[in-house]
């Protein structure tokens, strides 16, 4: 594959259920060679979309396509895409290590693949063991394992940390990074937010199946500025509000006797508090997380529909 | 043909199809019983004639039933066989809906008619497979049986070949509605039992229904009996070429019919369908 050729372009996807539009006009851009958090509360049609993108759910309108190409027009699609849909997809009364023998078959690689994915998630153990008797994690790193076997360039995931437990959860997000260290373009879906901080280089939001805010990271948090604030604390609550209040900062009290001060940069609060020798025993520059802008950004849109 | 060869390794990976094959060998072991004991009562009836008026055309007529139960016996098992050849080849469409690996199989080859074509092509080697098995193990006890019965083995007629193949040809033709109705019944366990019952049912239910209506409606109403695909497979194998009965390649026709549509929607439907 050159380079470039492995873009996800979603251009006008639109899926109807009866009168439900779960997938609304959605257009968006994943650049290859970078991990792109997919996000939207529960019912915002992340599922549907990533199934649309991948051929198995038909859109009312609108198309999705890898390097131009649809899915289902991709030579050998699973070396090029690797997708990880829900954790419990294999039969429950196969073997895991049979389970991507039946997938190597069926995709013409060799079964040695099969061993070598299995490596690489940690499961070699538990090859012959039946599926049923796999623990949520143990299904979710067989899914993995299943969506490496064509040593893929794109990996689609949908809510991969879902119903892990958080040793899992790091696991799964050291995976993820490694992979894309490797230079493979990652799109990942999550209703959970605190994740993909660390995860992702660009974000996707979606509300209600309709596209929200796309961006890298930084920009999409850079964007709700407004919302950064600074923590303080000090013995001389009275004079650093004044001096604060000043600079047109608005000081609220916390219950911990800590002051969130917001419209002024750590900088400038700790300048200000020495200008008046104020000590100051505590001072944190707090961003604007995405949790907190991802709720700004779909709140009123999200319901449950 | 690497899709086939996945479909048959998704087969031989589970439990299913020995479980099955059990079932269908000791349904088998007491189907042979009861023609024994069938073909006893009716050899047991036919030496008294014989001793009674032992001239050329009753001896040629005896003859001639020996060729009838010795067919009847040579495909013993058909009955129970191809239900079971049938769920199998339901399951192997079920079992992607029920274990949810559809999502896996359409992301591994998104040419949906392929994998339909591979499913039907593995369930028709499948019904094979327990065609060979049973035909064999006929091959070996019915000989037994018929010099139990003071008949020969009765290999010399071509009848009994015909009656052989003819039942291989309905395990095929079974395997490929099987697959069709799976697709239909997207349920696993709704499937299954709707197959059996319905198989099973359908054999002895519309019996009795054609046999109660027929003098009521007319005769003619008797030759739609062809139409119930059990009874039409009984007829496409077992058929003797009675007079009132359609020629067997009614039942092969209707058989065949039924097959091609069940695998023809099939595909189709699952063409179109979302797998969510
Ligand atoms: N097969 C379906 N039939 C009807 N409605 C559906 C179907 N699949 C999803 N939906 C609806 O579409 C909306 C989007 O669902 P989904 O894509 O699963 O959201 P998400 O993955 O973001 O939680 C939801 O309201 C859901 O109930
Ligand atoms: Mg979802």
């Amino acid at each position: 594959m050159t380079a470039g050729s492995e873009e996800i372009v979603v251009s006008h996807l639109t899926k109807h259920y009866k009168t439900l539009r779960a997938v609304d006009d959605l257009s968006f851009t994943v650049h290859s060679g970078r991990v792109t958090g997919f996000l939207g509360p529960n019912g915002a049609g992340k599922t549907t979309t990533l199934r649309m993108l991948l051929g198995l759910v038909a859109p009312t309108a609108g198309s999705a396509t890898f390097g131009g190409v649809r899915y289902a027009d991709l030579e050998q699609p699973i070396r090029h895409v690797g997708a990880v849909l829900e954790a419990s997809s294999a039969h429950k009364g196969r073997t895991g290590l049979n389970h991507l023998r039946m997938i190597c078959t069926a995709a013409g690689l060799p079964w040695e693949a099969a061993d070598e994915a299995l490596a690489r998630v940690g499961l070699t153990p538990a090859a012959k063991r039946k599926f049923k008797g796999y623990s949520l994690g143990m299904k979710q790193r067989l899914g993995i394992a299943a969506a490496l076997l064509g040593d893929p360039r794109v990996l689609i995931l949908d809510e991969p940390a879902n119903g892990l437990d958080p040793e899992g959860i790091r696991w799964m997000r050291d995976l993820l990074k490694t992979l894309a260290a490797e230079g493979r373009t990652v799109l990942v879906s999550s209703h959970l937010l605190g994740e993909m901080q660390q995860l992702a280089d660009d974000v996707v939001i979606i509300a209600a199946g309709r596209l929200i805010r796309q961006g890298p990271v930084d920009e999409v948090l850079g964007s709700m500025a407004g919302t950064a604030h600074v923590r303080v604390r000090t013995p001389q609550v009275a004079e650093l509000t004044a001096a604060l209040s000043e600079h047109r900062a608005t000081v609220t009290p916390l219950p911990d006797g800590a002051l969130l001060v917001t419209g002024l940069d750590p900088a400038a609060v700790g300048h200000a508090a020495f200008a008046n020798s104020v000590e100051l025993h505590e001072l944190t520059g707090e961003r604007a997380d995405l949790e907190q802008v991802f709720l700004q950004l779909t709140a009123g849109k999200a319901g449950i529909r | 043909m690497k899709l086939v060869k996945a479909e048959l390794f998704k087969i031989r990976s589970t439990s299913t199809w020995w479980v099955l094959g059990l079932i269908t060998l000791a349904l088998w072991a007491a189907t042979l019983l009861t023609n024994w004991a069938g073909s006893s009562i009716n050899a047991g009836v036919d030496p008294a004639d014989q001793g009674l008026s032992p001239d050329q055309a009753e001896q040629i007529r005896v003859a001639n039933e020996a060729v009838n139960v010795a067919s009847n016996l040579y495909t013993s098992g058909q009955f129970f066989g191809v239900l079971m050849v049938m769920l199998l080849a339901a399951i192997v469409v079920t079992n992607e809906f029920f274990h949810q690996t559809a999502t896996t199989t359409f992301l591994v080859t998104p040419r949906r008619t392929s994998v339909v074509l591979a499913k039907l092509i593995a369930s028709t080697l499948l019904g094979i497979g327990f065609w060979l098995v049973t035909s064999l193990l006929n091959l070996i006890f019915v000989p037994l049986i018929l010099n139990a019965l003071d008949v020969g083995p009765q290999l010399g007629e071509p009848a009994i070949w015909r009656a052989i193949g003819l039942n291989g040809l309905a395990y095929v033709l079974w395997a490929v509605l099987g697959v069709g109705a799976g697709v239909l019944i997207r349920s696993q366990v709704g499937a299954t039992i709707a197959l059996s019952t319905g198989y099973v049912l359908g054999y002895f239910g519309a019996s009795i229904l054609f046999f109660l209506l027929t003098p009521r409606i007319g005769e003619w109403f008797s030759k739609l009996q062809v139409l119930v695909p059990p009874l039409a497979s009984q007829l496409m194998v077992a058929g003797t070429e009675l007079p009132g009965n359609p020629p067997r390649w009614v039942g092969a026709a209707v058989l065949i019919g039924y097959a091609a549509v069940a695998g023809g929607l099939g595909t189709w439907l699952m063409r179109r369908r979302d797998i969510a």
